[in-house]
């Protein structure tokens, strides 16, 4: 059985559909046909929205058991939204149940981020400053000397919107979504800015010989 | 307000001199994710696909889309009836 399901995904991959998929059909149709899809779907994304819930531990205890059903409620009706929406984007590429779980777990963990930080605050108006940790032994002959670099990097190579962002997602560990949100931003452009400061520390670094240079193949963008 | 000093701990050295790689966005990465999981959970998995090469820098670098991408692989996997173990090891996800 599950080589047959592999068999699948490598069907897929070759651009073969493996057969059983009639959701979008069932979808675009009407009546009863797809009232039963509609279900069917809502179902796959509750589920799809309450797995995603359930491996963040840590964020689901910030918030009360209700509230964390009304997220996964909302996450799944969300998803069905969107994946109504974009149906006509759908290419086949992949496993329609696939693609559409990809909608839930999505609303699913930026709502569970947000709810969980609603009453946190979050210092936007400056980075933390940063003082040298209390290394294990073993971190110390390791890492000491990296960890230090980093720090002076972090202060003199990065513009003051760099550090603060890469500071408030790395150090501070705030969700991208959240400090996208309390900032007027969103996730693209915090992270643009996370993989451009680590694009500048690794070649400072590398300059300063703490870092192989970053090597690319001729057509990779950077 | 103004953070309190922190320490800059082993691990936040280590996520900060990530190599980020080739540039892809978040909503790219969304856009593609879901080809990128099921291409893990092939029986002898293929090379990525040209489109899909940015996809693991893409997630050793982005928490959320990581935490997000190993959760639709382990959901592609149940309902496959395949261990997603072997592939989250692959991707690095977890």
């Amino acid at each position: 059985m599950t080589e047959v399901r592999h068999d699948q995904f490598a069907a897929r991959q070759t651009g073969t559909p493996p057969a059983g998929e009639d959701w979008i059909a069932e979808l675009t149709s009407s009546g009863s046909v797809r009232d039963d899809a509609l279900r069917r779907l809502h179902a796959l994304l509750l589920r799809g929205a309450r797995f995603q819930v359930s491996r963040m531990s840590a964020l689901r205890a910030m918030v009360g058991a209700a509230q964390v059903e009304d997220i996964i409620t909302l996450a799944a009706d969300e998803a069905m939204v969107a994946v109504l929406t974009k149906l006509g984007t759908f290419e086949g590429r992949s496993r329609f149940t696939t693609w559409a779980y990809k909608f839930a777990v999505l609303q699913a963990a930026v709502e569970l981020r947000r709810q969980a930080w609603s009453r946190r605050e979050v210092p936007l108006d400056a980075a933390p400053a940063l003082i040298e940790p209390r290394p294990s032994p073993d971190e110390y002959a390791e890492g000491a000397e990296l960890a230090a670099a980093v720090r002076d990097a972090i202060d003199r190579v990065l513009t003051p919107h760099q550090r603060r962002i890469a500071l408030a997602l790395i150090v501070e560990e705030i969700p991208i979504d959240v400090l996208a949100e309390r900032l007027g931003t969103n996730r693209n452009a915090l992270y643009k800015s996370l993989h451009d400061t680590r694009s500048r520390l690794r070649a400072h670094l590398a300059l300063e010989g703490y870092l192989a240079p970053t090597t690319r193949s001729p057509g990779e963008a950077r | 307000m103004t953070a309190a000093p922190r320490p800059l701990a082993s691990d936040a050295v280590r996520r900060l001199t990530t190599d980020p790689g080739p540039w892809l966005s978040c909503d790219d990465c969304f856009r593609l994710v879901d080809r990128y999981v099921e291409s893990l959970l092939g029986a002898d998995p293929q090379p990525l696909a040209a489109d899909l090469a940015a996809m693991p820098a893409h997630l050793a670098g982005c928490a959320a889309c990581s935490e997000e991408a190993a959760t639709l692989l382990v959901l592609a996997a149940t309902d496959a009836g395949i261990d997603s173990d072997e592939a989250l090891r692959r991707a690095r996800l977890s």
